[in-house]
């Protein structure tokens, strides 16, 4: 490509860097798109992509680079300075407000007056009918609250917000996560017509056979970097996963050779909760490291929930050490021997204003001292033996967990559910955002775990993680088990497209 | 394209010790700042009521309203520590503890106090069952069920005021009785020790011993933090929080009791006011009205210094009415205070 200044591009990125504590989330990113233009931005969890748009939406105020827009160069320090620059958000997560009307969410900020006290409301509804026919809603009420409306139609509606605000480039950030395969064709049939009025799209998706029915472009980056960018008619499937993947990091992931003997110790059989998941069947054995693999919203966390009781099931067995069992709630499923370590650190995973000897004990309360005293001694050498294999730092067993990093508070949620001595432990993305260092202790961890005779159901969405400590995959489709991929067939490419149901390439074993 | 990629070498983490410093400081603050306020206040005290403050009299006073409130906060701390904030039937609870009791005088004082504590554990168990198992506010649920028991109290004995001697029948047991419950809140031991405060200071003893020494303690310090993580720690939060409302309102309607004892009377508005004082006390002791940090030391000195303050706005002269602004102005200055260090603990 020319470096020439003004070269009739929409949007103009050049070595763009956004630097976090300890990591290089964006490292000298190039990214250009055209008027009327759907380009693709693809990579993995972590390749930095979000990190990116985010910059363009002008939430951070300390990138370096330039960025160009129509030729002329911006800043883009604020939010305001992005939506001044010409540039829209289309979240993943909708940023209406459910209870409110379409018209004053989609006029939000800017609704014409009559006079200084009231809203002109007739005016209001007339431009709010305007933008909703540029998204093919023509004929929806404006009056009528969000929260009446399909997740479709609200998605359409975020996206008329954002044109209100007249962008020039529109980013759409997973667009179609929460929609079906209908709506997802309607979906497309806007981005068409909005690209004909010569918009700049920017189109963020991790399912490729999206990517093939829309974009024009596609850009892959990896590990911060852009790796390729290519008119999307030039790629395959395989080409562009291998790109997403590159090199393979297996060096990083020493091979991990436990015996597994045959031991059954989780079985589940039509295991359903209708409208989140349906008949599932898989078992787990003796020393496994079995993963759930499917992408976000395909029912991986709800079937966690569901097996250590946290929600309940509509119908289904569950088979625990080979007897059936049906735990009453979360406590008697630790007793159990099955733990849950939850996707949401700091919601649902740790207590941050408590110390990390309260946090590391709090599954485990009822073992230590006798009848109803709490005994403070025993136990000390515990947490101290559990943060010491989790390199916790610093080792410090009175101190707050909030002064933590969140490397380290991750950690500390891992010597927790190591402290709870189960059986079997469900990890739900024990590595989402956390340093390289940090992650390979998780993992030397789950490691250990399993060569002591325990098992391990793993749930996530970082492939090199599943390929470098997975002994099996099975691989979750919308709520259903689609299929297994034993140890040997595990690679990026082939969960990758297991999941996103390119069938073919690999042979998966149906149930 | 095919370049390699490195590992982030794995840089020393940068700990933030202001945070630590910052929660270090206000958690001893919290712990024993409250004593340095006693202090303040008895020598303020000394000066205002130009050296009567040591008085057997005053003290006796002081007591006598510490005590009342006393018992009722070393309940009430647990509903707070556990993050529910407060329990507002605390008033009816304390009415009906003491009508209940006058009302079963005849069946000799032992049988009349256990009912008085018993209907206190009855309203906590439905308390702790609302909130804990159904998920009710907790503001809400105890501000309506007060209202509802209110209602039945009015109902069930028509607005009057009962007096254990005239509802005790004239027979000397039951007389005995009668004589027996207006005793409990006038014997001293020594010159000037209540009974009162020693039942209160006994009360803070056990509350202390199930907070910082049982399981239930370490269980509601999570609960309290963040009840979705005590959850998914596999902890039983319904029957938690049902011991926890149990507890509080067993406290109230002891206090309820001694508060009739005292004033001789027992009517549906004994209680009012114990709700938003109380409260005032434990969080002046430093329980953080958003739960999960707190200690009993703390409350009990919470409580006294709720008590001096307001036996000094009695040297004053204050008449009952300013005494209601003060006391408003002192809760507001520590819901103000306490949300500060919920910030500064990054909690709230």
């Amino acid at each position: 490509m020319t470096d020439t200044a003004h070269s009739g591009y929409a949007l103009d990125m050049r070595a763009v860097s956004k630097r976090f504590p300890g990591t290089l989330a964006v490292n000298q990113v190039d990214f250009r798109v055209k008027d009327g233009e759907v380009h693709a931005l693809m990579g993995e969890n972590g390749a930095g992509k979000s990190t990116l748009m985010k910059v363009l939406a002008g939430l951070y105020d300390d990138y370096t680079g330039e960025i160009y827009i129509d030729g002329v160069k911006r800043e883009l320090h604020t939010p305001e300075m992005a939506k001044a620059a010409g540039i829209g958000m289309v979240y993943q997560e909708l940023s209406l407000a459910r209870r409110i009307s379409i018209y004053e969410n989609l006029l939000v900020g800017r609704l014409p007056k009559k006079n200084a006290l009231f809203i002109d409301k007739k005016k209001a509804v007339a431009e709010a009918k305007e933008l909703l026919a540029r998204v093919g809603l023509g004929d929806l009420d404006p009056t009528i609250d969000v929260s009446e409306i399909s997740q479709c139609d609200a998605q359409l509606v975020e996206i008329a917000k954002v044109l209100g605000s007249k962008p020039k480039i529109l980013v759409m950030d997973e667009p179609t996560s929460a929609l079906s395969s209908e709506e997802v064709q309607r979906l497309f049939a806007i981005v068409r017509s909005l690209k004909k009025q010569g918009l700049a799209i920017v189109y963020i998706s991790h399912h490729l056979a999206e990517i093939f029915e829309i974009a024009d472009t596609v850009t892959v980056m990896r590990d911060g970097r852009r790796v390729d960018t290519a008119p999307v008619s030039e790629v395959t499937t395989e080409s562009l996963v291998e790109k997403m993947v590159g090199e393979p990091i297996q060096s990083f992931y020493a091979d991990h050779s436990t015996k597994i003997s045959g031991e059954e110790v989780l079985r589940v059989e039509d295991y359903t909760r209708w409208g989140f998941f349906h008949h599932v069947n898989f078992s787990l054995h003796r020393g496994e490291v079995l993963a759930i693999c499917g992408l976000a919203g395909a029912g991986r966390t709800e079937i966690a929930r569901a097996l250590v009781s946290v929600d309940k099931v509509d119908q289904g067995k569950l088979f625990v050490g080979g007897k059936e069992t049906h735990f009453r709630d979360f406590g008697e499923a630790i007793r159990g021997g099955l733990g849950y370590l939850s996707e949401d650190r700091k919601v649902v995973g740790l207590a941050l204003p408590q110390t990390v000897e309260d946090n590391v004990l709090s599954c485990v309360i009822d073992k230590y001292g006798s009848g109803i005293l709490f005994s403070a001694k025993k136990e000390d050498a515990l947490v101290q033996e559990k943060i010491d294999e989790m390199h916790v730092y610093p080792a410090d067993p009175q101190r707050q967990v909030n002064s933590f990093s969140g490397g380290n508070q991750q950690k500390i949620l891992m010597a927790k559910w190591l402290a709870a001595d189960v059986d079997i432990l469900i990890l739900d993305e024990p590595t989402r955002g956390v340093d390289v260092g940090a992650k390979q202790t998780i993992h030397d961890a789950v490691r250990r775990f399993a060569e002591q005779g325990k098992s391990v159901i793993l749930l996530s969405s970082d492939l090199p993680e599943v390929v470098g400590l997975c002994d099996r995959a099975v691989i979750l489709r919308e709520g259903h088990i689609i299929g297994e991929i034993p140890k040997e067939g595990i690679t990026e490419n082939s969960l990758l497209i297991a999941a996103n149901g390119e069938g073919g390439y690999v042979t998966c074993r149906k149930k | 394209m095919s370049e390699k990629i490195k590992a982030t070498p794995n840089e020393p983490e940068k700990v933030d010790s202001r945070k630590t410093e910052i929660s270090r400081f206000s958690l001893i603050f919290n712990k024993l700042g409250i004593y340095v306020v006693v202090i303040l206040l008895t020598f303020l005290g000394m000066i205002v009521s130009k050296g009567q403050f040591f008085t057997a009299g005053n003290i006796q006073s002081i007591l006598e309203a510490v005590a009342l409130i006393g018992m009722v906060s070393a309940g009430l701390l647990f509903v707070v520590y556990a993050g529910n904030m407060n329990d507002m039937s605390i008033p009816m609870t304390m009415a009906l503890g003491g009508m209940m009791t006058v009302q079963c005088i005849n069946f000799g004082f032992p049988v009349a106090l256990l009912v008085g504590i018993a209907t206190g554990a009855l309203i906590g168990l439905i308390n702790g069952f609302m909130i804990g198992k159904l998920r009710a506010n907790p503001i809400i649920w105890t501000w309506g069920f007060n209202l509802l028991l209110s209602g039945i109290v009015r109902v069930t004995w028509g607005g009057k005021q009962l007096y254990a001697d005239t509802v005790a029948r004239d027979t000397d047991f039951a007389q005995k009785s009668a004589a027996t419950f207006y005793s409990i809140a006038r014997t001293y031991l020594g010159s000037f020790i209540s009974l009162m405060a020693i039942v209160m200071i006994v009360m803070f003893l056990v509350s202390w011993f199930i907070h910082a020494k049982t399981k239930f303690g370490q269980k509601l310090k999570i609960i309290g933090t963040s009840y979705d993580v005590a959850r998914f720690s596999g902890i039983n939060c319904t029957k938690m929080l049902i011991i926890t409302y149990t507890i509080c309102s067993v406290c109230a309607s002891i206090g309820g009791i001694f508060f009739a004892a005292l004033r001789k009377t027992a009517s549906y508005e004994n209680g009012t006011g114990y709700d938003f004082s109380c409260l005032t006390a434990v969080l002046l002791g430093g329980v953080l009205l958003n739960g999960g940090k707190g200690s009993v030391v703390g409350a009990f000195g919470g409580v006294l210094a709720y008590g001096i303050l307001n036996n000094i706005l009695s040297w004053v002269g204050l008449d009952t009415y300013s005494k209601y602004l003060v006391q408003g102005i002192v809760f507001l200055f520590i819901v103000w205070l306490n949300t500060y260090s919920n910030r500064k603990l990054g909690k709230a």
